[in-house]
């Protein structure tokens, strides 16, 4: 039981602030399929920095997290950059751009990571080794039943995850920011008329998604690969858009998304284990976050709907 | 006066893409070349020499002859594997375009391929019925399991208004994982790890035909993927239909107030994408591989999506960036065995094609901006 709660928060989380850049993005009126692309380039460039500075000072690659951490949100908003001019300054088909900056950002990484390992480290391997971040237990709260588990074996990522979630939630629905912000999405000329540049708003609110996906994908590759390689696109980032338009792109509700995922899928695992049946058994309990969440849709979504300039590039003549 | 001259010179540096008939032709080509010059200064910073390289490219994909050939051989067989690898492209960058014309963004195309696929392979593959009977039921059963999948997630959009996106990417998982557990139960190969091989007759691809000393693999699918490109385009182009459809994708609202049923044609234009995925599908499935890997969506459904945005979503462009990517695709393996390159330098060329052919609005805006004010110029100094 308590193998559910925690295996499921440590996946959801990371999933649940990749959604969060998602919805600045998508709420600021820039379709983000690019999700998965940032978190891939993030953690390769946080993999990457790892990886330099500690074959450099000597230090253990499970103590370079923080720093790969750093790295991989400036890597992933880096990254992020090539999205936002694109669909702003561009004016390309948002999602388009998208699905451009995916293949590109596999085709990158791939490529970089053999031909870096081959010139830096003379070894032919397609992945940097990074092992697991250590874990901690309050213990004082540990003992309460069933909550417990939620203080039990946490990645320090967590910690941070929530911190940051409870930030950007602040931003977008108590500050002037992320008023204008909301408002680029679905009245882009009011802003404007209001005397704030919609492309300078919608440009940050990219850049935003990028740093908070590359956060994302350096936590999947701590934990759950302990390692970076072309596995990290394992399509967590359209799970995080999928969880963002069930949320019905708002910050609660899409954590209800995340947490669903979360504990569908280790729920799917500990049932699977507990049975005992036969492996091949365990692939048919992972399709339960996905039949469940597209059951679920079916009562929900009827009242969803996405901001209303969505995707639409921004014209100032435009009535 | 020195500003008026440099803009001319710009103005004159862009004659190749200045004419606005072409430019759905000149601007893709355009952005090829960019690319291909782009990863030529990364072979070059790499030390190697990027016309060798580009060279092998094209000798791997069988359009200019190698140096020497293995028994049985010749540039003509390559040339064939290349058309072998292309047709499910096609197919799948077709799904990907009328879905995109209808406004609907069909990103499962993988998971409608694997599944019909799958579905083909277990009611056909392992029959051992006649080839001309299992070979066009393995091209029914694909697309009527891929048209009903597709359906499935156009109705949802209709009926319960879900968001394809959601639904395709659920789809996706759910078909992967599914697959895989009655691959790994029923139809497992445990020397390969995948499921067993089917029968030849049921292959869309005819192996090592021995024509003339060589040893071919003949593409089926191949013909009737450009037939289906063509018939697209009438649809499209031609027919009620495809006026509906186009009008839905272009504005939902106004195709409403004009009476169009904006349900029923959501749901048709997912039935199509979907039957084109299934397609797609059993020539990926079916046709070179003849045998499916448990747990693995092809990339090919992703790659798609990229290669149809190329093509304009247009049937014939899809024809030939399909071609494109498919040459520079199949002749990795041999410029990286040749030329000393990584073969991922492959897919980093594609990614720059599609990076550079996305700025093709810009790009068309800036043109018509620079054209006005040429035309501005000569009017001030006559």
């Amino acid at each position: 039981m308590d193998t559910i709660l925690i295996d499921g928060l440590s996946f959801a989380l990371p999933l649940f602030i990749m959604a969060i850049g998602g919805i600045y993005s998508e709420k600021s009126g820039i379709t983000n399929l690019a999700l998965e692309g940032f978190q891939g380039f993030g953690a390769f460039i946080g993999a990457l920095s790892a990886v330099l500075i500690a074959n450099a000072s000597g230090a253990a690659i499970e103590d370079m997290f923080y720093v790969a951490l750093l790295f991989a949100m400036i890597g992933g908003m880096g990254f992020s950059v090539i999205h936002a001019v694109l669909s702003i300054k561009f004016k390309a088909n948002q999602v388009i751009s998208g699905v451009v900056i995916n293949i590109l950002a596999l085709a990158l990484t791939t490529f970089l990571t053999t031909q870096i390992n081959a010139l830096v480290f003379g070894a032919a391997s397609d992945k940097f080794r990074l092992g697991v971040s250590e874990r901690f237990t309050i213990d004082a709260l540990a003992n309460i039943p069933v909550i417990g588990a939620v203080f039990t074996n946490v990645y320090p990522f967590q910690v941070i995850i929530i911190v940051i979630a409870i930030f950007a939630w602040y931003v977008l629905y108590k500050t002037k920011f992320g008023l204008r912000l909301r408002a680029s999405g679905e009245n882009p000329q009011s802003v404007d008329a209001a005397g704030v540049s919609v492309s300078r708003i919608r440009f940050s609110a990219v850049l935003i998604s990028g740093l908070l996906s590359g956060l994302a994908g350096m936590c999947f590759a701590y934990s759950i690969s302990a390692q970076f390689s072309s596995g990290i696109y394992m399509g967590y980032g359209f799970l995080a858009i999928a969880a963002l338009i069930f949320g019905n792109w708002r910050i609660l509700p899409t954590l209800a998304a995340c947490l669903l995922f979360g504990f569908a899928k280790s729920g799917g695992m500990y049932i699977a284990q507990a049975m005992a049946l036969p492996s091949s058994f365990t692939d048919l309990f992972m399709i339960l976050p996905y039949v469940v969440t597209l059951l679920l849709l079916i009562f929900f979504s009827k009242s969803n709907r996405a901001p209303r300039a969505l995707g639409e590039i921004y014209d100032k003549g435009k009535r | 006066m020195k500003d008026k001259k440099n803009k001319s010179l710009r103005y004159r540096l862009l004659w190749p893409i200045r004419n606005e008939k072409w430019q759905p032709i000149t601007i893709p080509v355009a952005s090829i070349l960019v690319s291909f010059i782009a990863a030529a200064i990364v072979i070059l910073l790499l030390g190697k020499n990027p016309f060798q390289a580009f060279y092998n490219l094209f000798q791997g994909a069988g359009i200019l002859p190698k140096t020497s050939y293995a028994g049985y051989k010749s540039m003509l067989t390559d040339f064939l594997s290349l058309l072998d690898a292309m047709t499910p492209l096609v197919f799948a960058s077709l799904a990907v375009a009328v879905a995109l014309r209808a406004g609907l963004f069909n990103i499962g195309v993988s998971g409608q391929m694997l599944a019909s696929g799958f579905l083909a392979t277990i009611i056909v593959g392992y029959s051992g019925l006649d080839a001309i009977i299992a070979k066009p039921l393995v091209l029914l059963v694909g697309m009527v399991a891929g048209g009903l999948m597709g359906g499935l997630v156009g109705w949802l959009k209709y009926k319960f208004n879900i968001h394809e996106v959601v639904t395709t990417i659920m789809l996706n998982y759910i078909a992967q994982y599914v697959i895989s557990f009655f691959i790994h139960m029923y139809y497992i190969d445990p020397i390969s790890r995948q499921s067993k091989y089917i029968t030849e007759a049921a292959r869309l691809t005819l192996v090592n035909v021995q024509i003339a000393n060589l040893k071919m693999d003949i593409p089926l699918g191949f013909i009737m993927a450009i037939i289906i490109a063509i018939l697209i385009k009438f649809l499209l182009d031609k027919t009620v239909v495809g006026f509906e459809i186009k009008a839905v994708g272009s504005n939902r609202n106004a195709a409403k107030y004009t009476g169009i049923k904006v349900g029923s044609n959501t749901v048709l234009a997912m039935i199509i994408s979907g039957g084109l995925a299934g397609l797609a599908g059993v020539t990926y499935y079916l046709g070179d591989f003849a045998s499916i890997q448990p747990k693995v969506l092809t990339s090919l459904g992703f790659d798609s999506i990229a290669v149809a945005l190329l093509g304009n979503s247009h049937p014939i462009g899809i024809i030939f960036s399909s071609f494109l990517i498919s040459i520079i695709d199949q002749g990795s393996t041999y410029m990286s065995s040749q030329a000393g390159i990584r073969q991922e330098i492959a897919s980093v060329i594609i990614g720059l094609i599609l990076l550079f052919s996305a700025c093709g609005a810009y790009v068309k805006h800036k043109v018509s901006r620079l054209k006005e004010k040429e035309v501005e110029r000569k009017d001030s100094e006559s």
